[in-house]
């Protein structure tokens, strides 16, 4: 081999390499596989940890998701250099008692991140949540790794066809959507739909000009096994990063459904909207990744 | 053979024992999970006595920032230039160099007298009002080129190496490299890859004071570094000194290996003020040891500055800063000027700024960059906010906190969040709401005062396709915006941001009458 040929060969195996990249692919029928009847149990309460527990329970509890041995995302809204009360991130006690749920159930793992929108260690520091779960066995609440984003063909797409998703949400064996509710200038509010935002790297800001449908897009790529709506404070104005107090109101409430739709609909209500006043509910109901209509909703009080 | 110790082994810990607290304090000039850090990371600026003496010239204030100079002062108007010789990581790193690089031995010593020069120059131009230090302090000069240029291509090598394995390589070569990448990325690499301004030129600079070790042994320190000049003058009042003082005739022993080149070639005679006390002659005398002992004896050759040198140096001082009030480019606005929040006064500011490269090393969006030209000659190197490439973020007070001279204000989180670095303004003729009727708001989204300080308008517009959509369109809420760049960072359109971030006051010298405040 001379020195020609052993370039050749390297460029030819570098862009074979290069080209491999892994493809996800979500079939018809994992879409099509809906529960026949949209369920969601809200509750209120001010033992984040009990209450967490009580609206699962309509479910089977935590177990009925996660299967023992799981590698498991838990994906709350951490986007926001903001405090607790502040409400533009998830509530640290709800993720922790989310944590531990995931935990009890026997999960071999627990993985918790976000895509930040303000610097990753301010974030996940200020929002209390790196905080709750530091110390605790088997869970990992990591920094976005860039290089851990991976082309994903969007092949039920509508609006975009292909974007780069977070490998370990894609290879989780179970994904928890834990979503803080709020309002949001441009896509109304962002609830569980639109926390997809921190799973996804790329260009985020192109997601906006077409909000609700591109989100409904990216949610035919991960579907959560359960969405729980963290509405235990809910920021109604100055949103999704909030800062001031007075746009917070205390609900100590929160919302679960496998259903990410039904989920985001029932969380609409709570800010005195309707779940077809947010663009990404109606497009993701188009779809058929969920149910948005109240009236086809049992809402499940605990 | 029996371990004997001896001052060399002792100097040498204490050098290296002060280049890992340097790059300790380096290292932890990041943010760390903490509003505040909870360490003096800018220490050696802090005490350092010419940056005292420069800026509080410069300044016209005491500051109290400065205090710990006074025991660098101390210490050598009792022991000599011990910090040169013992504590100062420059001079450690030069020594280091030594090793690889064989200076000339017994190098000239005419070009001692420069640093007095130098020093002479800094003082008299700080006194009105000219603060140069930032060129020649050689704290400043390795902490930027640290910053600027090292550490980022230290984390390069690092990043490229380990991606590439983790990218390209079998998965099991992942498994070994990945727990060693995850190590070093906790304690040794910084946290992200970060871009400077001025990278090669702060490195060359580096390159430059290490490649004059050719020349002779501590180059930079005999000749150049002005700080070293003034701790001579202090060291002239030392009561720690060698006795004999002066090398024995005929020895080939401690006058040719002196790495300050201390001894006078012709008598023999010991400049102390040269001497940076590394006690190497006591160490390897061949016959009868000289000592340091608290001696009262004074005295010794004249110190290199002569009088007319002195007075053309000093000449120079007043000079320079009378070139730099009649230069046009500081009659001119500059709109993208933005200092870091809490600086009121451009001119304030550079007569404190030291160039040290703190604030820029601390700001975690690599927000803070070099200046080249954009303020002046005198202003290279001084800090300022390119928000296209990191904006100011809303709840970090960092800067203001490492700041050694007070120039960036340590603010509270609520006087820096009030703080006005500049104002937004949009460029209807991109803004994709404005410009193609394409709704979008990633500026509003993401301005971080409440209220925001970005708003919309309700408004029907005619798109690409030639429809009436009605979309909202983003307005900057004067009084509300603090400039902090955020909006200009994320705007999504590819290259120039359809928002940016001039400065509130137009930039120019206030003085001048261009947008005084």
């Amino acid at each position: 081999m001379d020195r020609r040929d052993f370039l050749r060969q390297v460029a030819k195996w570098t862009a074979g390499a290069l080209l491999a990249a892994p493809v996800f692919r979500i079939t018809p029928e994992l879409l099509a596989a809906e529960q026949p009847v949209a369920k969601v149990a809200i509750g209120t309460g001010t033992d984040t940890a009990a209450l967490v527990k009580r609206v699962l329970a309509p479910f089977g509890g935590m177990k009925a998701f996660v299967k023992p041995g799981d590698r498991v995302v838990v994906k709350p809204n951490i986007g926001w250099d903001r405090r607790p009360e502040q409400a533009a991130d998830t509530n640290p006690d709800v993720v922790k008692a989310v944590v531990e749920l995931v935990l009890l159930a026997g999960a071999k793992e627990v993985l918790v991140f976000d895509n930040t929108c303000n610097e990753e260690r301010r974030c996940y520091h200020q929002s209390g949540i790196k905080p709750a779960l530091d110390g605790m066995k088997k869970v990992r609440c990591s920094y976005i790794d860039k290089r851990k984003f991976v082309p994903v063909d969007i092949s039920k797409g509508k609006s975009i066809h292909k974007w780069l998703f977070y490998r370990d949400a894609l290879e989780a064996d179970c994904y928890i959507n834990v979503p803080v509710a709020k309002h949001h200038s441009l896509a109304g509010l962002t609830i569980g739909l639109k926390n997809i935002m921190g799973v996804i790297g790329g260009h985020r800001g192109r997601i906006h000009h077409n909000i609700g449908q591109n989100l409904a897009d990216l949610n035919t790529v991960i579907r959560p096994a359960v969405t729980i709506v963290d509405a235990t404070r809910i920021l109604l104005r100055n949103g999704p990063q909030g800062g001031r107090l007075q746009d917070v109101k205390v609900l100590n409430t929160v919302l679960a459904s496998p259903d990410i739709v039904a989920a985001d609909a029932v969380a609409t209500t709570l800010f005195g909207l309707k779940p077809a006043d947010i663009p990404a509910t109606r497009a993701a109901a188009e779809m058929g990744l969920g149910e948005m209509n109240l009236n086809r909703i049992k809402k499940i009080r605990v | 053979m029996k371990y004997r110790p001896t001052w060399r082994t002792a100097r040498k810990l204490s050098q290296f024992l002060f280049l890992v607290l340097f790059l300790v304090l380096f290292r932890k000039t990041d943010y760390a999970g903490s509003d505040t850090l909870p360490y003096a990371v800018n220490i050696f600026f802090r005490w350092d006595p010419l940056v005292a003496a420069t800026v509080m010239l410069s300044a016209r204030k005491f500051i109290l920032l400065l205090f710990p100079s006074l025991f660098i002062i101390l210490l050598t108007i009792v022991f000599g230039r011990v910090f040169c010789g013992w504590i100062c990581p420059v001079g450690t790193l030069l020594d280091w160099l030594d090793k690889g690089i064989r200076p000339k031995p017994r190098p000239s010593i005419r070009f001692r007298k420069i640093k007095y020069l130098l020093l002479v120059l800094l003082l008299v131009s700080s006194l009105f009002g000219l603060q140069l230090i930032g060129f020649l302090d050689p704290f400043s000069l390795l902490v930027r080129g640290g910053t600027f240029a090292v550490d980022p291509i230290f984390n390069l090598i690092a990043s490229g190496f380990f991606n590439t394995v983790y990218t390209h390589a079998p998965a099991l070569a992942e498994h070994v490299t990945e727990p060693v990448y995850t190590v070093l990325k906790n304690g040794i690499l910084p946290f992200r890859q970060s871009f400077y301004f001025l990278s090669g030129l702060s490195l060359l600079i580096l390159a430059a004071i290490g490649a004059m070790e050719k020349l002779g042994k501590r180059f930079w320190c005999r000749n150049l570094c002005p700080l070293g000049a003034m701790l001579a003058l202090f060291s002239r009042w030392s009561f720690f000194r060698r006795i004999p003082s002066s090398s024995c005739k005929n020895c080939p022993q401690c006058a040719p290996n002196c790495r300050m080149n201390a001894f006078d070639p012709d008598s023999g005679k010991l400049h102390h003020e040269e001497c940076n006390m590394c006690m190497d002659c006591v160490d390897d005398c061949l016959n009868q040891s000289p000592r340091f002992t608290f001696t009262r004896q004074r005295g010794g050759p004249e110190t290199d500055l002569s009088r007319r040198a002195f007075v053309a140096s000093a000449l120079a001082g007043i000079a320079l800063p009378l070139a730099v009030k009649v230069n046009a480019a500081s009659r001119v606005p500059r709109p993208l000027l933005l200092r870091p929040p809490g600086v009121k006064n451009e001119t304030d500011f550079l007569s404190r700024c030291v160039r040290c490269g703190e604030c820029m090393k601390v700001c975690i969006e690599n927000a803070l960059q070099p200046c080249f030209f954009e303020s002046g000659y005198e202003g290279m190197f001084s800090p300022r906010l390119v928000p296209r490439l990191g904006y100011c973020e809303f709840n970090c007070t960092l800067c203001g906190q490492v700041c050694p001279t007070g120039a960036i204000p340590n603010l509270s989180l609520p006087e820096k969040q009030k703080a006005v670095i500049g104002i937004a303004v949009f460029d209807i003729n991109r803004c994709l709401p404005y410009a193609n009727g394409v709704p979008c708001m990633v500026c509003e989204e993401h301005c971080p005062t409440s209220p925001k300080a970005i708003r919309f308008r309700n408004k029907t517009v005619m798109n690409r396709e030639g429809n009436q959509v009605p979309v909202k369109q983003p307005y900057i809420k004067e009084g509300l915006c603090i400039g902090c760049g955020i909006c200009e960072n994320k705007c999504p359109l590819p290259g120039a941001s359809a928002v940016r971030v001039i400065t509130a006051s137009g930039g120019g010298d206030t003085e001048s009458g261009y947008g005084g405040e």
